[in-house]
């Protein structure tokens, strides 16, 4: 190609990109570097950007910092590491059990069957309804004396008990299992299909080699069937991972980061997770702070990230 | 012969097995099978009558309703006793069909679908709860029916929450005094969300399919870095976002506008990248021999491209429909709540969830409008969903 053809490529190419490539810069690339601008800064006079206070490392120091108090060191902001807790907490029930199930549903279908089709819609279905609507019917479903699980609960146990009087979302112990729950639910026919696809892709020869050299049906499966999935696997815990730290929306809807819990002297909310205590101070106008936090927050990701990228790049060679 | 394969194959130790235990689990496995029947077309018919029936009765008025499915009921029996009848009657010839060495197989695959069916059952028990509870005249959502606790269908059904949700109601006709207060109902968040929704979609795979041709098939100095940067940015969560540009879409002067929810979206990285893995498998030899013929960029794009990409031109489209549609955070951060033009769907039930706590029959029918159209979108469209969600992933 000549010079002139070339620039006049290099103007094409950059003129189908512009769209894209604008907006990209202003509302994805340009965010990043203000972000880090306004966690320096402190907005308690109220919302506007003249009411902006530069207040340097303040907000990271009272994010991550800890302070000699009473005898002992205490956080500057335990509601902070609380609510980083729970996400892992959140993270380590809702991927190993959404994984169990979505490897369990995509093993029952992994067979000769009729209706594969119509099995395999219905369990993907919940996955792309609205997260807050489903998170509401649920927390109508738990809800005590009228939901569903109490109405039913009730006419097997009789009235006297824990899903008829209290409800699993207003107790600190079984809230966050309960949204854990409904959230299994909702996305198992997510990571079934992906399953399902990687099974399929299995050759029947691998099955019937380990069959004649005596290897049973759980060896195959712990031996052959699981390290072949690995990559899906791989896959589902990133997006986990990511998924748990940006958990807000089924929060909101079902507990509000409630009920609340006593640990120590702080009074703490047993399911606010660290994307809903990242939203409880951008709502409460502490705009710098949330800013603060959501660069902790990238923080942890990326070094998450890069675990596990040096973690897996020699297993993939 | 027979006894031969028995011994080689050490699968099917069943086969050895007395076959009384096989009948005693067939029978087991036909019991459930005739339980889970009978439970679920129950349920199925008798909704379908209740809904025929709330729209039937004149003014919306449950006892008449109650009337009519009551009358109905003898129908509802008939074909639950028919699908039992005929399920029963197809099981019990294929096990006497089936040779007594494959029955073991068959009671296998037997058992897989009451566990399937089961398990159906419960990922899509709270949307038939909705959509049952969204039909139950308010104060009636407690009352359970007795003689069957399973039974959430409601007896005497209305469309008064319906009505009431799109403020079609007598109080609702007080409201349009305010001209305000009347549009604050679930029709007007109903078509902001449809309008919010599909313009993003719509610019989302504009822009994301001239990208795309780009780094599949164009020249550009830099483009491997550059795509680099991208899906560098894919690992961002995305909570980072919520505070600088809420700052931006404010200091821009867009807070509760239409615009202000979808701008800041516009730019898919996730789009760009489908929509690239896809145009390279497009023969680059097409491109050249429209280049040829003296097609200019624009009308190689359009021409060529765009028609071969459409299968994911579609998807990206849905996908990207879908996210805007449930999209709560952002919207309900840049809400006006004192504008209904500016309140969608999800924030719309937010709102009204606040007002309206215990009312389940409203909190349900609102819900409706956010959860049936994509059902039935899902139902005309569910290859280009599970292919779109998933390809992504597997290609990694």
């Amino acid at each position: 190609m000549s010079a002139p053809q070339n620039s006049r490529e290099t103007a094409s190419s950059l003129l189908f990109l512009s769209p894209f490539l604008i907006l990209f810069s202003v509302f994805l690339l340009f965010p990043i570097l203000y972000s880090l601008y306004l966690s320096f800064y402190d907005s308690s006079q109220g919302f506007g950007l003249t009411n902006l206070r530069w207040v340097g490392l303040s907000n990271y120091i009272q994010i991550l910092g800890i302070h000699w108090e009473g005898g002992a060191w205490k956080f500057n902001d335990p509601a902070f590491w609380w609510s980083l807790a729970v996400t892992f907490l959140y993270g380590g029930l809702s991927i190993p059990l959404g994984i169990a199930a979505a490897l369990f549903l995509a093993l029952l279908l992994n067979n000769k069957l009729y209706g594969k089709n119509f099995f395999r819609s219905a369990f993907f279905l919940p996955n792309i309804l609205d997260m807050l609507v489903v998170g509401v019917i649920w927390t109508l479903i738990y809800a005590p004396k009228y939901g569903a699980l109490a109405q039913i609960s009730s006419a097997i146990l009789g009235p006297e008990q824990f899903f008829n009087k209290v409800g699993p979302l207003a107790s600190p112990y079984t809230a966050l299992p309960a949204i854990v729950f409904a959230m299994v639910l909702k996305g198992a026919g997510f990571g079934m299909v992906l399953f399902l696809a990687a099974l399929q892709n299995i050759p029947e020869a691998v099955y019937e080699a380990a069959d004649i050299d005596g290897a049973t049906k759980s060896q195959q499966f712990w031996y052959i069937t699981l390290p072949l999935l690995q990559p899906i696997i791989f896959f589902m815990v990133i997006t986990g991972i990511i998924g748990s730290l940006n958990a807000f929306t089924e929060i909101y809807a079902m507990t509000a980061g409630g009920p609340q819990i006593v640990i120590g002297d702080e009074t703490l909310g047993s399911t606010s997770v660290a994307g809903y205590y990242l939203y409880k101070q951008f709502e409460g106008g502490r705009f710098g702070y949330a800013a603060a936090i959501s660069y902790v927050l990238l923080a942890i990701t990326l070094g998450i990230t890069w675990i596990q990228q040096r973690f897996f790049a020699g297993d993939k060679r | 012969m027979n006894t031969h394969t028995d011994q080689a194959d050490p699968r099917t130790p069943a086969a050895q097995g007395g076959s009384p235990l096989r009948v005693v689990i067939f029978v087991t496995l036909f019991v459930a099978m005739i339980a889970l029947c009978v439970g679920i077309c129950g349920q199925l018919y008798r909704f379908l009558t209740m809904v025929a029936a709330a729209f039937a009765a004149r003014g919306g008025d449950p006892a008449k309703a109650g009337e009519v499915m009551k009358n109905m009921a003898w129908m509802v029996d008939a074909l639950t006793a028919a699908t039992a009848l005929a399920l029963a009657s197809i099981a019990i010839r294929r096990w006497i069909a089936t040779h007594v060495e494959q029955r073991a197989a068959f009671l296998r695959t037997f058992f897989l679908y009451l566990c399937l069916t089961a398990g159906v059952v419960v990922v899509l028990f709270p949307f038939f709860w909705m959509l049952c509870t969204s039909f139950k005249p308010a104060g009636t959502e407690l009352l359970i029916n007795t003689s069957n606790p399973f039974d959430i269908v409601p007896a005497e059904p209305t469309i008064g929450n319906f009505t009431k949700v799109l403020k079609l109601d007598a109080a609702g006709a007080a409201a349009s005094v305010d001209p305000v207060e009347a549009k604050k109902n679930f029709g007007t968040y109903f078509m902001n969300s449809l309008v919010v929704a599909s313009l993003a979609a719509f610019l989302v795979t504009l822009f994301a399919s001239m990208g795309g041709y780009v780094f599949a098939k164009k020249e550009l100095p830099y483009k491997p870095q550059l795509f680099g940067v991208l899906m560098a940015t894919m690992m961002i969560p995305g909570m980072m976002y919520m505070v600088p540009q809420f700052f931006m879409v404010c200091s821009m002067g867009l807070f509760g506008t239409k615009l202000a929810m979808i701008l800041p979206h516009l730019a898919s990285v996730f789009g760009i990248f489908m929509l690239k893995q896809f145009m390279e498998t497009i023969p680059s030899s097409l491109i050249e021999a429209a280049r040829i013929d003296g097609a200019s960029e624009w009308q190689i794009f359009r021409v060529v491209i765009i028609p071969l990409a459409m299968p994911i031109i579609l998807t990206l489209f849905l996908l990207t429909f879908l996210s805007h549609w449930s999209n709560f955070l952002w919207q309900l951060i840049v809400t006006d709540f004192e504008n209904p033009l500016s309140i969608t769907l999800p924030v719309g039930l937010a709102l009204f969830r606040g007002q309206y706590t215990s009312d389940l029959g409203l909190i349900m029918s609102a819900s409706c409008f956010s959860i049936v159209p994509i059902v039935i979108l899902f139902l005309f469209a569910q290859r280009y969903f599970i292919e779109g969600m998933t390809q992504g992933a597997v290609k990694e």
